[in-house]
């Protein structure tokens, strides 16, 4: 027997066949089922309207129908084009839902430290290159015998399915899915590094700052559009705001706040930028890579622990000019956000 | 396309329904549902528990409906790898130390799989079971298969064992596989407009259907287990391992060959001996060997065996459905797959040779219609007996 009741279990089929989507896709199934619907049973009467207002209910049906499986039908704006994106997410992260992945203990693990590196780089650039991503294989525990090139397969499923970006640069950060899935962890793992949209309050790992020290407005790229257009200076600090948010004195969050940096450091290189990204991010890697792992057991929320063992960890390689520069940059950064 | 019109009964976390199997069962559900839904309601009901007075009955209730709960869960997340749940798996994962709770905890999360999802759980036949089956409409064949020597059964018990599959209407479930030109669109716009990843010469295919089977599955190795499928079935519902590999490799997929993965998944490859290891496990193919245990009550040591060609020991082994095929795919399914396949390539060669009028091309089809009839006889005379539909 069809029912009208079907439009929503097909549309939850289609969503369940389907890691994340756009809003306007998730629209587009919405009325495609409600035509499945009618083909199959002519004579059915199917409340449909193509107006925002209609969606929304639906959503909160759809919702209301999985609210107590601990599963929600949530959205985000994604945080480089603005798109409205879709996924059914998972709120319970109990033993049941272990199984929902395909990935490996091992996979899974080297997932959870990929997502350190990105919340823990330096200077709110949240990404990591992809040498430094596939160096953190050996860093595993437990151990794995996972080869690089594995690794690099493994890193290739996160960007297919939604987990992962990667740049033109080779860079790996978080995407839409990871935010809207892992949020509640993220902020309860990185407290401290984590940043908020000052618009949406959303987190926000691609985006720009407000240019005055101490000043704790962040905006993703279309939250700072729709600001800009009706206002001309931050609104904590009062300080003049270019039009743009790539424009100077803004400063970026996210992989642009690598570039800068770089910039300064190997302009008188004749590397491509891909090579000199992985030169100096390898020994920024050991004392990011290591030292977050042996604080994370008795993390307690203790930052200045973190800043004493990470300025420790840099001491111990101090030749290269450019890991000085990173050592300075990285204390800086953790005060500036005091 | 063949592959697609047999790929189509396939929803994403499930499969298809099949009147007669799911028919009893929503008759069934039905029941259920009315006296639910004066009750305290189904999966979307937000309960106003403990304004009873009967406070014990609410928490055992509550105590239900939680479970049930988690059961849905635990069966949606199952079926994402594609291995059936088994019984003991809920009892741990879920019921705890109340296993007698069972059938009250599985009855209610059907409950709400129906009504939210449109699914249900469906328990695979044992193999036992699908033994005695065949061997009833085998009779004959068997005579000249004596060497075999198969045994009729006892009729089949309840495996314990269960996947998740589509209860919706099947022609909701087969609309939902068609190509639709705004799905597509949209799924073009969805598609990261990663300019930058020039060393990644893979494209995200996707067909503009309501059910993205595509992102939910590993297509080109399913079409590798469909072929597989029908390899078995038209062999007489059972090949040898040495047959099945001497096709295969005919068809271009030799012993040591690899198997495309698409880019979700963490592999590029997977090798035929892996890929053909993770279908026994998910209950695809079984691979038993040859006169080993046929009738004898083992059936649990079936499938564990490692999926190596004949090995050194001399010991030779031969390839059935498994029982998730016959549940989730059906024989019918698969017939019709070879001859759409085989009739719809004659049909093709035709059309090359000259181009006919109106009239010569209703005869055609009907020629072709016709062709597809026969084509199915003689798969059902291959297989050695009535096709069967969806267990």
């Amino acid at each position: 027997m069809v029912s009208s009741d079907d439009v929503q279990r097909l549309f939850l089929q289609a969503i369940l066949s389907r890691g994340i989507l756009s809003g306007k896709l998730a629209q587009t199934l919405w009325e495609k089922c409600v035509q499945a619907v009618k083909a199959a049973e002519p004579d059915i009467s199917v409340p449909y309207s193509q107006t925002k207002d209609a969606w929304d209910a639906f959503v909160v049906k759809v919702n209301k129908s999985i609210d107590n499986l601990d599963l929600e039908f949530r959205h985000l704006h994604d945080e480089t084009t603005g798109r409205e994106m879709y996924a059914l997410v998972n709120r319970k992260g109990d033993e049941i839902a272990q199984m929902a992945t395909d990935y490996t203990p091992a996979e899974i693990a080297y997932f959870k430290a990929i997502i350190e590196l990105i919340m823990l780089a330096p200077r709110e650039s949240f990404s990591v290159s992809s040498f430094a991503a596939l160096r953190e294989v050996s860093a595993i525990k437990p151990k794995t015998n996972m080869s690089k090139t594995q690794a690099e397969n493994v890193l290739g499923s996160f960007v297919a399915k939604g987990w992962l970006l990667r740049s033109k640069r080779g860079r790996y950060s978080l995407a839409t899915r990871a935010l809207l899935e892992l949020g509640p962890y993220l902020k309860s793992t990185y407290p401290d590094e984590i940043v908020e949209c000052t618009i949406c309050m959303e987190i926000m790992t691609h985006g720009v700052a407000c240019h005055t020290n101490n000043c704790k407005v962040r905006m993703h790229f279309h939250c700072f559009t729709t600001y800009r257009r009706r206002h001309k200076a931050c609104p904590t600090c009062r300080a003049d705001w270019p039009e743009s948010a790539n424009e100077k004195p803004l400063v970026p969050v996210g992989e642009a706040a690598v570039k800068d940096g770089e910039d300064a450091k190997h302009s008188g290189r004749e590397k491509s930028a891909e090579d000199s990204d992985e030169e100096d991010e390898a020994p920024m890697d050991e004392s990011q890579g290591t030292q977050p792992r042996t604080q994370r057991s008795q993390r307690t929320r203790k930052t200045k622990v973190n800043v004493d063992e990470s300025m420790d960890m840099d001491d111990d390689d101090e030749e290269e000019p450019v890991k000085k520069e990173k050592k300075s940059s990285q204390p800086s950064r953790r005060s500036s956000r005091k | 396309m063949a592959r697609a019109s047999t790929r189509s009964q396939k929803a994403p976390a499930a499969s298809q329904s099949q009147p007669r199997a799911s028919q009893s069962q929503r008759a069934h559900r039905g029941r259920n549902e009315e006296s639910d839904d004066d009750g305290e309601g189904g999966a979307g009901d937000y309960e106003a528990d403990g304004d009873a007075g009967e406070m014990a009955v609410d928490e055992g209730e509550t105590e239900i409906k939680r479970k049930a709960n988690d059961l849905v869960r635990l069966a949606l997340f199952t079926e994402h790898k594609r291995t059936p749940l088994r019984r003991e798996e809920i009892s741990k994962k879920v019921l705890g130390p109340s296993t007698r709770a069972f059938n009250r905890v599985f009855d209610r999360a059907q409950d709400i799989l129906q009504k939210t999802f449109g699914m249900e759980l469906a328990e695979l036949p044992t193999r036992a079971g699908l033994d005695a089956d065949t061997n009833t409409v085998e009779d004959e064949l068997n005579e000249a298969r004596k060497a075999t020597g198969m045994k009729k059964k006892a009729a089949a018990t309840g495996s314990k064992t269960y996947i998740l599959r589509s209860v919706l209407h099947p022609a909701i479930i087969e609309y939902a596989a068609l190509t639709d030109e705004q799905i597509l669109e949209e799924e073009a716009a969805d598609v990261p407009s990663d300019d930058d990843n020039d060393d990644d010469d893979y494209t995200p295919q996707y067909y503009g259907s309501i059910i993205s089977w595509s992102s939910a599955d590993q297509l080109s190795s399913i079409g590798v287990l469909y072929t597989i499928l029908a390899l078995i079935l038209v062999n007489g519902r059972v090949i040898s391992d040495s047959e099945l590999r001497a096709h295969l490799k005919r068809l271009g997929l030799p012993p040591n060959g690899l198997l495309p993965l698409s880019q979700s998944s963490t592999h590029k490859t997977i090798t035929l001996e892996a890929y053909l290891a993770t279908l026994i496990r998910q209950g695809y193919i079984d691979r038993q060997q040859v006169g080993d245990n046929k009738a004898g009550g083992k059936g649990a040591k079936r499938g564990r065996v490692p999926t190596h060609a004949d090995d050194d020991s001399g010991a030779t082994y031969e390839w059935r459905w498994g029982t998730r095929a016959g549940s989730e795919i059906g024989e019918k399914a698969v017939a019709k797959f070879v001859a759409e396949f085989m009739v719809g390539d004659a049909a093709g060669d035709e059309d090359d040779e000259e181009e006919g009028g109106s009239r010569r091309g209703r005869e055609r089809r009907e020629g072709a219609e016709e062709k597809l009839v026969r084509m199915m006889k003689g798969i059902e005379r291959a297989a050695g007996g009535q096709l069967a539909e969806i267990k």
